[in-house]
């Protein structure tokens, strides 16, 4: 029987999803088996839990006058004219100024447009604001643009990277400058526009893998999305692809954490992913997220098909399984309908 | 950052808007008083503009950006020892939510000011080490770098304020001190 106090020392590494597999397991089966560290373990979960009460604030306006009221004189002595900087910032301006491109029509219609902006929807805002006649603004990897679709005047001091150049043809006067730009960029718009949907989609599944900032954007997601009668589904199918192929495991037992707050939003493919999970995922932790969405579906009275039912009886008797996976496994087969 | 390394401080604002409201949350509640944590918010960023050739490039900015203002803070808490005003000074709480009754909205209080007294039991380096945990989600190795400390310090330091946080913060701890 393992040390309590060593087991309660790996409590807050529990919380903070820092323990090692092998310590994990061991922590869990204790806490399982232990009366006096299950209640530790409910008193730590319970304080993490609270301090979750702290709201994000907003910072008030007058903290950016004061810091930028403060750092005004070195503004004026120390600005470097533009044309004084490295050549690569000179050809950069250049760049931002003249994007001729000869492929232009082929690449406008090769890139389809992703984004509408609508008078209640989503829309553009920052430090360049569309104007009115642009039907979308598109997120791309790669974009060709006319230079007559520029604006001359460059606003702020874009980070331009990676400069490159088209010379002009025997049969066209077109040339073209090609760059890498980086530019911060909002959309706001109402958690069900399509658009947003997309997006977020794309964040889920896209963000840096090593990053814990993932796991914050699926809590945000959860605060957001779980509110609503009828998530979209992309939405449970971005958490889906999270469950099935994030390296991290704290960041796939808080997807399958929050698809169990999505019921409404889950399609065939989301239930998929939770199976898949519950049968092949390394971490018993997230297993038991698995289960706890598949018993949840279950109380809630959906249908569950016969290859989810025989995982949950292949669990529910499985001798080696974490018993808390195997104690909801067969919750969840009490409360089934086959189809 | 390499324009501002260049002597350039054109980009200040942009810098300003993208990281000011982790910085300001992450000193209010380090100091746990919202005065405070504007006068941190601004100092952080006035050090960022002038300490920019500390910077090295390629590093995330935000990292860097706690870590000043984990120095910042901890300084200020050792040496004028700003302490949370409580009870009839009252610490300045987020306005209520237009949606929230009156009654709710005091719980809400209450559970704040719960919480943010809880935080200033610890000791600062506790208080940073389970701030950037818990709300900036922080993982062990990270928050050693931007505390400056081995990942060993910062278990340590998660384990001693968790259990200070849930003597105040469970159930149990708070009927104890109700009764």
């Amino acid at each position: 029987m393992p040390d309590c106090d060593a087991m309660i020392e790996n409590m807050p590494m529990l919380l903070t999803e820092s323990l090692d597999p092998v310590q994990r397991e061991l922590t869990h089966q204790h806490i399982e088996t232990c009366p006096k560290c299950a209640r530790e373990w409910a008193a730590y979960k319970e304080t993490w839990q609270t301090l979750d009460t702290l709201p994000e604030l907003e910072v008030p306006a007058r903290v950016k006058q004061r810091f930028l009221a403060e750092i005004d004189p070195d503004l004026r002595t120390n600005v470097v004219p533009f044309r004084s900087g490295r050549a690569a910032r000179w050809l950069a301006q250049a760049a931002a100024v003249v994007i001729v491109a000869g492929g232009a029509f082929y690449a406008g219609n090769r890139l389809a447009p992703r984004f509408r902006p609508t008078p209640t929807g989503v829309e553009l805002i920052g430090a360049q604001t569309l104007p009115p006649a642009t039907p979308y603004y598109s997120i791309a990897e790669t974009r060709v643009l006319p230079a007559a679709s520029i604006n001359p005047q460059i606003e702020g001091r874009p980070d331009i990277q990676n400069v490159q150049f088209t010379d002009a043809s025997a049969s066209s006067d077109q040339i073209g400058v090609s760059f890498d730009i980086t530019s911060h960029v909002t959309v706001t718009g109402r958690p069900t526009d399509k658009s947003m949907v997309s997006l977020l989609r794309y964040v889920l599944e896209n963000e840096d893998r090593e990053s814990p900032s993932r796991s914050r954007a699926i809590d945000w997601v959860r605060a957001t999305y779980s509110r609503l009668d009828k998530p979209d589904p992309q939405i449970a199918e971005a958490l889906a692809n999270v469950l099935r192929n994030d390296q991290h495991q704290g960041v796939r037992i808080n997807a399958a954490d929050t698809l169990q707050s999505m019921q409404s939003a889950m399609t065939d493919s989301t239930r998929d992913a939770l199976v898949e999970a519950l049968k092949n995922d390394p971490n018993p932790a997230v297993r038991l997220k698995a289960v706890e969405a598949l018993a949840k579906l279950a109380r809630s009275g959906a249908v569950l098909d016969p290859e989810m039912v025989d995982t949950l009886q292949k669990k529910a008797s499985q001798g080696d399984e974490n018993v808390y996976v195997r104690v909801k496994a067969a919750e969840a087969l009490r409360s089934i309908q086959p189809r | 950052m390499e324009i501002v390394q260049s002597g350039d401080f054109s980009p200040a604002g942009e810098l300003y808007d993208r990281y000011a409201k982790r910085v300001y949350n992450h000193s209010y509640r380090f100091l746990g008083n919202r005065e405070a944590a504007e006068d941190a918010t601004q100092e952080v960023f006035v050090k960022m503009m002038r300490h920019a050739n500390q910077f090295r490039n390629g590093a995330p900015l935000l990292r860097w950006l706690l870590s000043i203002t984990g120095n910042h803070c901890r300084d200020k808490l050792r040496s004028l020892r700003v302490r949370p005003t409580h009870g009839e000074d009252g610490l300045e709480l987020v306005p209520a939510p237009d949606d929230l009754s009156p009654e709710r909205d005091l719980e809400r209080q209450d559970a704040e000011r719960i919480v943010q007294e809880a935080l200033t039991r610890l000791e600062p380096d506790q208080r940073e080490a389970i701030v950037l945990s818990r709300y900036e989600g922080c993982t062990y190795a990270q928050i050693a770098l931007i505390s400056g400390c081995s990942e060993g310090a910062v278990k340590t330091r998660v384990f001693r304020a968790m259990n200070v946080l849930k003597k105040a913060l469970t159930r149990d701890a708070q009927e104890t001190t109700n009764a």
